[in-house]
């Protein structure tokens, strides 16, 4: 039987996001793969060389747009680094929230079109349907649906707003009921167990080698977490801990994948739950923007030869920002912004995992990922 | 020929065909009935391609969300007639929501030109109109309308779903104006819209 | 919630450093790391090109540096003493597969408080400089960590830095038929060539169709 090479192209309703993964198929098994990305390369790395460092946020929101908070966070915490600045405990917990929330939300999107790539497309309309709770909150918070650009050096933007608490745990509260309504959708469904079991094996040390990180290898039953293991922020006083599935001998299959995530959005609305009762000052205290208990004093210089780098738990994996000081003479600006992307790294180790498998299980596979196209192009 | 007249069970020849066609058309031409069927005919058509406008599933970068959002359960789009198909052949619309890179350049024009007459394109948010955040970088285009003619545009960053819906609907409006006509030979006078421009 | 201990990480990154430190040529400290809540020491080493390859296989062999998670290429066309620098951005994770009993997988959940040795997660940044040259080029470590394979791909897309001994290096973010030698990230580029002639002039690549060539924005 011949081989033929077939491009999934660009312009593909299931690759989630713009690139080209060319398969080389044997009949109807695949051999061989090369994915092709570059399609939406911006050049931030860059712009950001031209730009202040309280600028950049704005650039690192939209690097990857199904989970804005966690990219500006993970920028700001960098610069902060370079910088040397102190953060109020305040300012960490609604940090905390913000980026919670948005994992929810990120995740939310990933189920919403992982359920379209097996086949359930009723399940595409509900998980957009939470969504836009959680995005309702993240729009009190941040002031637009998307791309919120809510961390400032030292501090957050504003506080929570009036009545903020009393509605996200509200939400909160109705979203883990319906959390269970996904579960019966999915776990009921002979099709997707048949599809998505015993598909796409991987296992955590090959993982780690490829440097892929986060909630793929927590489904492969590690529990490594940025959050314990590089710790920031006030995760160590809150009560959880990472949820790691267990997977079968052969490794992490796609059902793995989807039930850690589903575990993941439980444990982010618990997070958020308890930083809410946690919160020094109380959640219904108001601060003006500009208070010092919410920002701190910032410098906004950072002289040639100093350098600052954060990782950070992104909900796809382990998200990194390494940034040189010393720009435009001064230090104004940055000399170099290096973004480490999580999803660069783990479609090239995804697009490994589909050799030996059928056509019809790439889409499972690749989507049981989470690519997000924007941060690996950035 | 003896075979061909076999299949034919009802006419029985070509030249027949061909002259009740020649003579129906005169006889409608002369009482003037053809005009009155073309316009007829034409407001139809005009109605049936504005109200279902299918556009092309394509999603760039962040305003594809809430392209996706506006065909959700909250902003549903698709009571409006707008259903996404995957195909560039069965479609009317291209929805362009992100910034071009110079790699997708050339993608972006062949499935433009893939796409059958009718066609237009909305430009939707900030990158795909003069290049957004982005319009200083090495690797952007300033506007997809460098390549592609473009009929309404979208301002916003990610522009709402509801302004995307809005966007639909004065696409159908220039609809009514300009009708069908082929994209290459649209009235110079016939300026693009642009959504929130009073 | 268990998370690691600053001492215990102070004490790995210092075991690390001395024994790093014994290598010929290798220069390295303990850094202190001051976001997020708790100072995380890191292991900030100073390595010439010429023992790179040796340095990287003492730390993947003997230290248990499992997870390769950035390289970072620098122009420094001002600087004194170094004109390109590269820096690798590694993480020691402790990750070990899980164990099986009876046919059963039972979950690796490690008590970050109780690691100690070789377990203990630590980060680590090599910088390599490189003096002036034309062709910057460093030995590359693809064999070693398979992560390290695609960020050299983008770091020679885009800044220019050569890496030896890599096997299929192309262009990953830029277009294929970007010239050779465009390599964006270098000082020299300008961020963008505005006018519309320079547009479209091919030094950038931007390549268009010919029969496009007179359509004007």
């Amino acid at each position: 039987m011949a081989e033929m090479w077939i491009s999934m192209g660009p312009q593909h309703p299931m690759t989630h996001g713009l690139w080209t993964l060319k398969v080389k198929v044997d009949g109807e098994t695949v051999v061989d793969t090369e994915p092709d990305l570059g399609y939406i390369h911006r050049g931030v790395e860059k712009i950001c060389e031209s730009r202040d460092f309280t600028q950049i946020t704005t650039y690192c929101d939209r690097l990857c747009y199904a989970s804005a908070n966690t990219w500006s966070h993970a920028y700001i915490y960098a610069a902060e680094d370079l910088l040397g600045v102190e953060v109020p405990e305040r300012a960490e917990y609604i940090r905390l929230v913000a980026v919670e929330i948005q994992r929810i939300a990120s995740h939310l999107m990933w189920l919403g079109a992982y359920g379209p790539d097996i086949g359930n497309l009723s399940v595409m309309v509900w998980c957009l349907r939470e969504r836009e709770m959680m995005m309702d909150l993240l729009q009190e918070l941040g002031g637009s649906r998307m791309h919120y650009n809510f961390p400032r050096i030292g501090g957050v933007k504003r506080d929570l707003p009036h009545g903020f608490a009393l509605r996200a745990r509200h939400k909160l509260n109705l979203f883990l009921d319906r959390i269970q309504e996904y579960e019966s959708l999915f776990d009921e469904s002979t099709v997707f167990l048949i599809r998505s079991q015993g598909v796409g094996y991987a296992k955590p040390e090959e993982m780690i080698n490829h440097g892929v990180s986060g909630p793929n290898i927590r489904a492969a039953g590690v529990n490594h977490d940025i959050r314990n293991s590089h710790p920031y922020s006030v995760y160590s006083e809150l009560d959880w801990e990472p949820a790691v599935e267990r997977s079968s001998i052969k490794g992490a299959d796609c059902y793995d994948r989807y039930r850690i995530r589903v575990e993941e959005m439980r444990q982010s609305a618990n997070l958020v739950l308890q930083a809410l009762d946690k919160i020094p000052g109380g959640a219904e205290t108001y601060h003006e923007p500009g208070d010092p208990k919410i920002i701190g004093k910032a410098p906004t210089r950072a002289p040639e030869g100093t350098s600052g780098s954060h990782h950070f738990e992104d909900s796809r994996g382990e998200s990194m920002f390494y940034i040189a000081g010393g720009g435009d003479g001064r230090g104004k600006m940055p000399y170099r912004v290096s973004i480490r992307s999580p999803m660069f790294i783990t479609i090239p180790y995804a697009s490994k995992c589909m050799i030996g498998y059928k056509v019809a299980d790439i889409p499972a596979i690749m989507g049981s990922f989470d690519p997000c196209i924007g941060e690996t192009d950035r | 020929m003896a075979d061909d007249a076999q299949n034919y069970s009802m006419f029985s020849s070509r030249l027949l065909v061909d002259t009740v066609g020649d003579v129906t058309d005169e006889a409608l031409k002369a009482s003037r009935l053809k005009d009155v069927i073309g316009v007829l005919a034409g407001r139809l058509f005009n109605w049936g391609q504005r109200k279902s406008l299918f556009p092309l599933h394509l999603g760039i970068k962040c305003c594809a969300l809430e392209m996706a959002a506006a065909g959700a359960s909250r902003f549903d789009a698709e009571r409006f007639g707008v259903f996404f198909r995957s195909s560039p052949r069965q479609c009317d619309v291209l929805l362009v929501n992100g910034p071009i890179s110079k790699k997708f350049a050339d993608p972006i024009v062949r499935l433009w030109e893939q796409m059958p007459e009718p066609k237009w394109c909305i430009a939707m948010g900030e990158c795909a109109i003069s290049g957004g955040p982005y319009f200083q970088s090495y690797n952007i285009l300033e506007g997809v309308d460098t390549i592609i003619p473009v009929d309404v545009y979208i301002p916003g960053c990610p522009p709402r779903p509801e302004a995307l819906i809005d966007g639909f609907g004065k696409l159908r409006e220039k609809i009514i104006r300009i009708g069908a006509m082929p994209s290459h030979s649209r009235l110079e006078s016939e300026a693009p819209v642009i959504i929130g421009d009073a | 919630m268990r998370i690691v201990s600053e001492k215990a990480q102070q004490e790995a990154a210092e075991k690390l450093v001395s024994s790093l430190n014994k290598i010929d040529g290798v220069e390295s400290s303990v850094d202190i790391r001051t976001s997020g809540t708790q100072n995380r020491p890191i292991v900030n080493a100073t390595v010439s090109p010429d023992n790179w390859r040796k340095v990287a296989e003492n730390l993947k062999e003997k230290h248990s540096v499992d997870h390769c998670s950035m390289i970072t290429g620098i122009h420094w066309p001002e600087s004194e003493d170094k004109k390109w620098e590269v820096v690798y951005h590694f993480l020691r994770t402790g990750i070990k597969d899980p164990v099986i009993e009876d046919g059963l997988v039972i979950p690796n959940i490690v008590d970050f408080t109780k690691v100690k040795g070789k377990n203990v997660p630590l980060e680590i940044q090599i910088s390599i400089k490189i003096g002036e040259t034309r062709t910057p080029s460093v030995p590359s470590v693809q064999d070693l960590w398979v992560g390290a394979d695609w960020n050299e791909k983008e770091t020679w897309d885009l800044v220019g830095i050569d890496f030896e001994g890599h096997d299929g290096m192309r262009r990953v973010l830029n277009p294929h038929e970007s010239p050779v030698g465009f390599h964006p990230l270098q000082k020299q580029h300008k961020l963008r060539y505005h006018g519309f002639e320079e547009m479209y002039d091919d030094a950038q690549g931007f390549m268009r169709k010919p029969v496009d060539s007179s359509r004007v924005k």
